[in-house]
């Protein structure tokens, strides 16, 4: 109970530190902070569209920070998330719009599925087997498959095979087969959402409730007492790679086929690092992974709000977001200062 | 901790007594600072102008730039009321226009042929809005109006004053008789501008020859640095790059080796004063204003709308004192004859 309390109770503590400092470096660049904390809050959660906004922004993140929340549970620094995102969009994209007649129930399960699989492969054949046959570390490997990934897709779609018909580079609209539909007119919050719920319950069972997730932890923890111990090392160090890069896949697909209906050069997602701090900040928790994906969303929501009432720069706005992600991220510097408070306490009471 | 309780609160306080009072102070300025105002006034002050910038942001030397000082222009000299957002990510586009739309906005600028997905998702459910989307090609909606730049003509201009210049003799061109452009990806925008810039350079100088190479991306500066020394190696003395970011590097070669370069969509000449000898311009800052100034007209044209020469839409920047009057009077008089008919300029690039 006591550890709960202490949990919230910390990233609480931590914003609130974030919010004082961004009100003082706001009021040196003359802006009113209460203006523009009131406005990053309405514009996150103040309306239902809002609200809405702000949950379709946690998915992809919600899925991808899952993805690489596995691989840090298994000791593996998974940090081309953002390439297997781009594969899992790639093949999603793909299978939306070459395949006609299919019905949705098919279509859409289709999509994902083949998106995981690609995805999965890309993360878990060449880093994993490299690592776990080897000893090619996953960081390298991983950053470098990543990088494959996204120019891969920049050939498909500028004068590519995927490329639509036209000037502008990007692929076919999917079709309508494929589809997830919105929940909320005017909002780009589909049915997405409860994909990435389930995910995130799948993933806490696997993890905590199997004995595959308390393999691949146990591997995570010490690799030699889990091979003293019987487990197959190798065995867990491709699961684990190749499951981080399924939900990556899966969040690319849920993107293409819920919010955007089609890919688009000239981007990186971003969503594969973003997903990164948000594992680290959910301290690899699958269902913390919610809660702060949900952070990151409604900074990234109500940010573009307070630029546009509360008249913040978006670049003061993004120093705004990143000095809370900052102190609650380094919680540890909250405890430092707790200690040297106690510490000077003592010594009053001492005098 | 209860010392930290104290100290935390009393920073508070003194956080929002601040804050409170710079808003107070903030606001007796904007009134005091607001001439009585008469009846035309006092409606223009209640039009507003909304405007949605791509991930490059308003400070981007380009696009986004210029559209920001088109509705600066419009708030100084017809005193609309202007506000923007610079979007962060793709997936920003729609909530970003539905913002504008659904606090009533008149006109929504959106910049860049990337948001025309989102202009006609977001213009079917706002009919009662105004949508300008700059480069894109939507013509199937009464409340959209899509800004289309002759930008061969410009590039004809430009390539006039290059055709004239490679007879001329001084420290910076050889005698090869050799020009360069370099293209970011191989799509109309681009294209128009090269071919523009072939038939120019031809109409006045048949002998010369035009290499044309693409760098395929329009962010990587070195790219573009890098097929520029490979088109000076080859003996042109001036190179025209219109590749985005990827024309910097462009300007950067020229700058370096000594010889002379045309700057793309804005003046670019303040990036290398003495090698930039003009640039071809794409005014943004105009299609902005008079769309605006359309609209408060009640003249709002749908569909779309043509920027060239004859409405002072697309055009070239002064030139340095290297070029001499000579040159620049044989250009205006080229301008002259495009403006009434008697040279059509194809967006065709000559392979």
């Amino acid at each position: 109970m006591n550890k709960i309390l202490k949990s919230i109770y910390m990233p609480i503590l931590a914003v609130i530190i974030a919010i004082i400092i961004g009100s003082i470096i706001m009021l040196v660049t003359g802006f009113n902070p209460l203006a523009a904390y009131a406005s990053l809050f309405i514009g996150a959660f103040g309306t239902l569209p809002n609200i809405a906004n702000t949950l379709a922004n946690a998915v992809p993140l919600i899925i991808t920070g899952l993805g690489v929340a596995i691989a840090f549970n298994a000791g593996l620094f998974n940090i081309g998330a953002e390439g297997q995102y781009w594969i899992g969009a790639i093949v999603a994209t793909w299978i939306g719009y070459s395949f006609k007649g299919l019905p949705w129930y098919i279509h859409i399960p289709f999509a994902l599925i083949g998106a995981m699989v690609a995805a999965g492969l890309w993360g878990g054949i060449v880093p994993g087997f490299a690592k776990a046959y080897t000893g090619a570390h996953e960081v390298i490997t991983t950053m470098m498959m990543s990088y494959v990934a996204i120019y891969f897709s920049h050939y498909l779609l500028e004068f590519g095979p995927m490329m639509e018909k036209g000037s502008v580079p990007q692929s076919p609209l999917i079709k309508d087969s494929a589809i997830i539909p919105t929940i909320l007119r005017n909002t780009q919050l589909s049915y997405g959402i409860f994909i990435a719920i389930a995910a995130a319950l799948f993933v806490y069972w696997l993890m905590y409730k199997t004995v595959w997730g308390y393999e691949m932890r146990a591997v995570g923890f010490n690799q030699r007492a889990s091979k003293y111990a019987g487990m197959n090392v190798p065995l867990n160090i491709v699961l684990s790679l190749s499951l981080s890069g399924i939900f990556a896949g899966l969040a690319g697909a849920v993107q293409i086929l819920g919010v955007q209906h089609r890919l688009y050069d000239s981007f990186t997602s971003g969503y594969g690092y973003t997903a990164i701090v948000v594992a680290l900040l959910a301290k690899n928790n699958p269902i913390g992974v919610v809660f702060s994906a949900l952070l990151f969303a409604a900074l990234g929501t109500g940010s573009q709000y307070m630029q546009l009432n509360a008249q913040v720069p978006g670049q003061l706005a993004d120093v705004i977001t990143g000095l809370i992600i900052f102190f609650v991220a380094a919680d540890k510097i909250i405890e430092v200062l707790k200690s040297m408070f106690k510490k000077q306490k003592k010594e009053e009471l001492a005098s | 901790m209860k010392r930290l309780r104290v100290v935390l609160s009393l920073v508070l306080a003194f956080v929002l007594t601040l804050s409170l009072l710079s808003g107070c102070t903030s606001k007796t300025k904007q009134q005091s600072s607001q001439p009585n105002s008469t009846g035309q006034a006092s409606k223009n002050k209640n039009f507003k102008v909304g405007l949605v910038t791509d991930v490059g942001g308003i400070n981007d030397h380009s696009f986004n730039q210029l559209a920001y000082q088109g509705i600066e222009k419009a708030k100084n000299e017809l005193g609309v009321t202007v506000n923007f957002i610079q979007s962060k990510q793709q997936t920003d586009y729609v909530t970003n226009l539905t913002q504008f739309a659904q606090q009533k906005y008149n006109l929504v600028i959106a910049v860049g042929y990337l948001m025309k997905d989102a202009v006609e998702q977001v213009s079917k459910e706002f009919p009662d809005t105004k949508f300008l989307i700059i480069d894109s090609d939507i013509t199937d909606r009464p409340n959209v109006a899509s800004a289309t730049f002759k930008t061969e003509q410009c590039g004809y201009l430009v390539g006039v004053m290059a055709g004239l210049m490679e007879k001329e003799k001084n420290a910076k061109l050889n005698d090869q008789n050799v020009v360069g452009v370099i293209g970011g990806m191989q799509i109309p925008p681009v294209d128009s501008y090269i071919a523009g810039f072939q038939q120019g350079v031809k109409a006045v100088n048949p002998d010369t020859k035009v290499l044309v190479s693409y760098t395929g991306n329009f962010n990587d500066p070195a790219s573009g640095k890098q097929m520029a020394l490979t088109q000076i190696s080859q003996g042109a003395d001036i190179v025209f790059g219109v590749a985005g970011q990827a024309g910097d590097g462009v300007i950067n070669a020229a700058k370096e080796k000594n010889i002379y370069a045309i700057g793309v969509d804005a003046d670019q000449n303040y990036m290398a004063p003495d090698t930039v000898m003009t640039s071809a311009l794409k005014k943004v800052d105009t299609a902005t204003f008079d769309t605006i100034k359309s609209v408060l007209d009640n003249n709002f044209k749908s569909g779309l709308v043509y920027f060239d020469l004859a409405n002072d839409g697309v055009g070239y920047a002064k030139p340095i004192k290297d070029v001499p009057q000579s040159i620049v009077d044989k250009v205006d008089e080229y301008a002259k004859q495009i403006k009434d008919g008697t040279i059509k300029v194809s967006d065709q690039v000559q392979k």
